[in-house]
């Protein structure tokens, strides 16, 4: 029997949330290769950039849930990511979510990932998702905050020492 | 989409979650070196994911092989043109137990039919580190030839093996 990945389609008013892409390669690899990319591993080269576009994409397989590249209507390009990660070591599923440079300061990571949220809890039954956070990155607290996650507590992963953010269901933050 | 092929022995097919053990024991081991390897059960997973993520962004890859007989997941074998990679190549691993037995050979029959009538690739190589001399062997009963050479980024030195085109396979 064949395989098929199937991956959904979430839209917003200003984004849509779709499957990883071979064309997302540049826009993914210019975000990894910068500074903004220190809260997530980064940075790295062209080819860890593609390998980590291949995981996203496997995950859903592996999983039947992952993370959607974030795609802005108006300019059709890659702006960043939002989903769930769930990779072996992880203590379980994570709203992940980065914003690649140049669309800061304009509300879309929250429509992102509040869209992610909502659609994990609708596809998958994942309805209170932790997100793993660098006790310094300001800019990602907030934007846990103001989806109305609560702080539970530290944790580690990968060798990290992180913050556990608790998001609440759907409903209960709406 | 990721189709099944079937040989004698042989059904390819995608790679899945319950494959992850053997897939971790073998990249864990000795056996790995030539390939990137030992890498921890938690890089394992990652590239067990890869491997999967491969299809969906270039429409092909690497599938699991299961072994008609027993049902066993017994190697990974297809496809693989990652970013990095001068062109696409046939790339194999068998896991641990099942060398020796012709799988390899069998298995990249099939794939190399698929690349070149499905896929409608033009050519492929197979990059091999020099002291893989099993694999390099596994290249020359398949009908390549040792081409040259290309530095990858992360893995360093490698032969390059030139198989046989489309019409020298028909």
């Amino acid at each position: 029997m064949t395989t098929t990945i199937h991956i959904p389609t979430l839209e917003t008013e200003r984004l849509i949330l779709r499957g990883p892409q071979a064309s997302d390669l540049d826009a993914l690899a210019a975000f990894l290769a910068s500074d903004r990319a220190g809260f997530v591993g980064g940075p790295l080269g062209e080819a860890e950039s593609w390998r980590t576009l291949m995981r996203i994409g496997g995950q859903w397989v592996l999983r039947g849930y992952g993370m959607w590249i974030i795609e802005h209507r108006e300019t059709a390009q890659p702006a960043g990511w939002a989903g769930i990660l769930h990779y072996h070591e992880w203590p379980e599923p994570e709203l992940a979510y980065s914003l690649f440079g140049g669309f800061e300061g304009q509300g879309i990571a929250y429509e992102a990932v509040a869209a992610a949220r909502d659609g994990a809890a609708r596809l998958f039954g994942i309805t209170r998702p932790i997100s793993m956070i660098l006790p310094d990155n300001t800019r990602s607290i907030r934007l846990a905050q103001r989806l109305g996650a609560v702080l539970e507590g530290p944790g580690q992963v990968m060798d990290l020492k992180v913050d556990m953010w608790r998001h609440q269901a759907p409903e209960a933050s709406a | 989409m990721i189709p099944v092929l079937e040989t004698d022995r042989l059904i390819l097919r995608a790679p899945k979650a319950e494959d992850f053990d053997r897939f971790a024991a073998f990249f864990g081991s000795d056996r790995a070196r030539y390939v990137g390897g030992p890498i921890t059960r938690e890089q394992a997973w990652r590239a067990l994911a890869a491997e999967l993520g491969h299809w969906h962004l270039r429409g092909y890859g690497r599938w699991a092989l299961e072994e008609k007989e027993t049902g066993a997941f017994c190697g990974i074998i297809g496809l693989w043109y990652p970013e990095g990679w001068p062109e696409p190549e046939i790339g194999w691993e068998l896991m641990d137990g099942f060398e020796g037995r012709g799988f390899a050979t069998e298995a990249a029959i099939a794939a190399r039919t698929y690349a070149y009538d499905v896929v409608k690739l033009p050519t492929l190589i197979s990059l091999i580190l020099h002291e893989n001399i099993g694999s390099a062997r596994l290249a020359e009963r398949l009908g390549a030839t040792l081409e040259g050479e290309f530095t990858h980024q992360r893995l360093g030195l490698m032969q390059v093996w030139r198989h046989l085109g489309p019409e020298a396979v028909q």
